[in-house]
């Protein structure tokens, strides 16, 4: 046919027909950007979440990546543990902090109550570089130096075991040799974390005190926090390298729960944004449709006075892209300003007991990706290309004599 | 220290008394000489006090000096067989029904023994009285033809202890009066009274005694010696893992 009808004529066919009917092509207007802005909004929620799990990750004493001796993961003891010298840095580029920790499981004893936990033998200002130590409340002392001959405990933990800050509480592990290994300590403060299964889990001392307990003065893990989360493959692998004996791994190798969480995000992501835009396409077929249907005989008049049958096909997809591209930008900027709005973060204090196994705070605050705007963009305009498919071809198949015979 | 050790308590009788007058350590050295090698078998019985319920359980128990001893159930019936075997600072248990021996993690010693208010660190601690605290004299009196002891031990700071003191009430023969367990606020948690002072098997003891949860009335656990003879012969493998599951002992 090679278009007879310019591109221009096409578009103002396509506009005064969505003009005709203004009121139902408003309401579907309004359905459009409703819901992508909806899509966005929880788009960016979702990516919250996902950082705020990373952070969690990474500063629960995990780090980016990590540096174990064999077999520590499975058998967690001093008898899988390593040397460091007394003046290492760490060598490998975006290095945001470090961290060399003895880490043993143990128990704490009080008068009133015994429990299990993780002992860990820190140096205070390492911590307070890369763990979530930097963000806790403590009340009392924090530990000053590896050689500070006291303990901080989790609020949560004190309170079950009815200690308090400058009481003595007793620390039971196993040393290097396999032997039980138990000393008294003074409690110098104790600490407020985000989740209480943290102020539950972890203990904390000086490390050469942890050492001089069990025994050793090796280390059992080699912390590193980067600066871009992407580093952490080539980190590790060079740390591979560097300590040949020892095995390096990234934080989701570490938390496979953590990663397998982090993943499920996109996933839910593309889920959600499939409900939302299979709910419209019903709309936006039907009303397309009906369009189409109500000008059966003006389509068969079209084609009687020769408009091709793939004019008419281009007419109808324009016709859906308008109203689609139109609806996903307005709907863009309101999902923009929604975000906005709620760049203080929402406040999900009153369930947090219960999501902090999720790896969540308190606060949810939505971060928006350019990455993720582009994709809801390119995924609607796909989605509102492709529901224009069925009434563009029910408006090909239009037989220009049945038409005008109505 | 508790009701074990109650059969070598001359010891540590001696060593408390030593600390205030200077001569600590070499009557800490004797003291510990006197249990070496010590062996007794004694016949208990156990009450097991709460405010809604009772249970009386009968057991044997074999000591050699503060180290070793197996103690074995013998009643009730459904307890018959249960036994602990304590070697030094380790300790197992035995239940027939199970037929499994369990070392007990170290997590757990100072969780209840068979159910009563004894812990399982009241049976294995032997000599942390000696090297663990600093003990003082408080107070002497007489009473009933004895002199009485009054002395505080107060843990040192590094100590695995979990008390803010202890107050152990001795007469001269070295029988335990009572021996109280104080937390940090120096509230009194518990305490081990004497009830019964007698002669049995040739020595003077507290044949009857009872362990008080002083924060929880009504928990209480009595153990009475119905039966004792000290410096018996004893099998060499006696205090083994293998005699603690084949039953033997008796």
């Amino acid at each position: 046919m090679r278009t007879s009808v310019p591109v221009k004529v096409l578009a103002q066919l396509s506009c005064r027909n969505l003009w005709r009917h203004r009121r139902r092509n408003a309401m579907l207007l309004g359905a459009i950007v409703i819901a992508v802005a909806f899509v966005l909004l929880a788009n960016s929620l979702l990516r919250g979440w996902q950082a705020q799990m990373l952070d969690t990750v990474v500063a629960n004493l995990t780090g980016h990546v990590k540096v174990l001796a064999p077999g520590y993961r499975d058998d967690p003891s001093i008898q899988r543990s390593f040397l460091l010298p007394a003046d290492y840095q760490p060598e490998l580029p975006g290095v945001d902090g470090w961290a060399s920790r003895v880490r043993v499981p143990g128990v704490i004893l009080s008068e009133r109550d015994t429990r299990g936990v993780q002992l860990v033998g820190v140096d205070p200002a390492q911590e307070l570089e890369i763990s979530f130590l930097a963000d806790v409340a403590v009340e009392g002392d924090f530990l000053e130096s590896p050689t500070d001959r006291r303990v901080l405990i989790g609020a949560a933990l004190a309170d079950q075991l009815e200690t308090a800050v400058g009481r003595r509480i007793v620390l039971m592990t196993q040393g290097s040799d396999g032997r039980n290994r138990e000393a008294g300590y003074r409690v110098a403060g104790t600490y407020r974390a985000s989740s209480s299964s943290l102020e539950k889990v972890f203990v904390f001392t000086g490390r050469e005190v942890l050492q001089d307990l069990l025994g050793s003065p090796a280390v059992t893990e080699l912390s590193i926090k980067l600066v871009e989360n992407g580093q952490r493959s080539v980190a590790r692998d060079i740390l591979q390298r560097q300590f040949a004996a020892q095995e390096a791994s990234t934080w989701d190798e570490l938390e496979p729960m953590a990663a397998s969480m982090f993943r499920f995000v996109d996933t839910a992501m593309l889920i959600w944004f499939s409900i939302m835009m299979a709910a419209l396409a019903f709309g936006l077929v039907n009303t397309l449709v009906t369009a189409v249907m109500e000008r059966t005989r003006e389509l068969g008049m079209l084609r009687a006075i020769g408009m091709q049958p793939g004019v008419v096909l281009i007419q109808v997809v324009m016709e859906c892209l308008m109203i689609v591209s139109l609806g996903v930008l307005l709907g863009i900027g309101c999902g923009v300003l929604a975000v906005r709005s709620l760049s203080e973060g929402i406040d999900l204090s009153q369930w947090t007991a219960g999501i902090e196994s999720y790896y969540m705070g308190s606060l949810l605050i939505p971060v928006l990706l350019p990455y993720d705007i582009l994709r809801v963009l390119g995924l609607s305009l796909l989605f509102g290309l492709l529901a224009s498919v069925f009434p563009a071809w029910r408006a090909v198949r239009v037989e220009p004599l049945d038409a005008m015979r109505r | 220290m508790q009701f074990l050790g109650v059969l070598a308590l001359a010891c540590s009788a001696a060593v408390s008394l030593a600390q205030d007058t200077g001569e600590a350590y070499d009557l800490v050295a004797g003291a510990i000489d006197l249990t070496r090698g010590a062996t007794s078998f004694s016949e208990i019985s156990m009450q097991i006090h709460r405010p809604d319920w009772e249970r009386n359980s009968s057991l044997v128990a074999w000591t050699r000096g503060r180290e070793d001893a197996l103690i074995r159930f013998t009643k009730p019936a459904k307890d018959a067989g249960n036994a602990t075997l304590k070697d030094a600072d380790k300790m197992w248990t035995f239940t027939p029904r199970l037929n499994r021996v369990i070392r007990l993690p170290y997590s757990l010693m100072s969780q209840s023994w068979a159910g009563s208010d004894f812990s399982y660190n009241d049976l294995s601690r032997t000599d942390t009285l000696l090297h663990d605290y600093h003990l003082t004299l408080l107070e002497t009196e007489q009473a009933d033809g004895h002199t009485v002891y009054t002395i505080e031990a107060v843990p040192h700071d590094d100590a695995p202890v979990v008390w803010g003191r202890e107050v152990l009430v001795l007469r001269d023969d070295y029988v335990l009066l009572s021996h109280t367990f104080h937390d940090q606020d120096d509230l009194p948690l518990k305490r081990l009274e004497a009830l019964e002072i007698g002669e049995k098997g040739g020595r003077v003891f507290a044949t009857r005694m009872r362990m008080v949860k002083l924060d929880e009335p009504g928990h209480w656990t009595e153990v009475s010696y119905d039966e004792v003879q000290f410096d018996v012969e004893l099998e060499d493998g006696l205090f083994t893992v293998y005699t603690l599951r084949s039953g033997g002992g008796g």
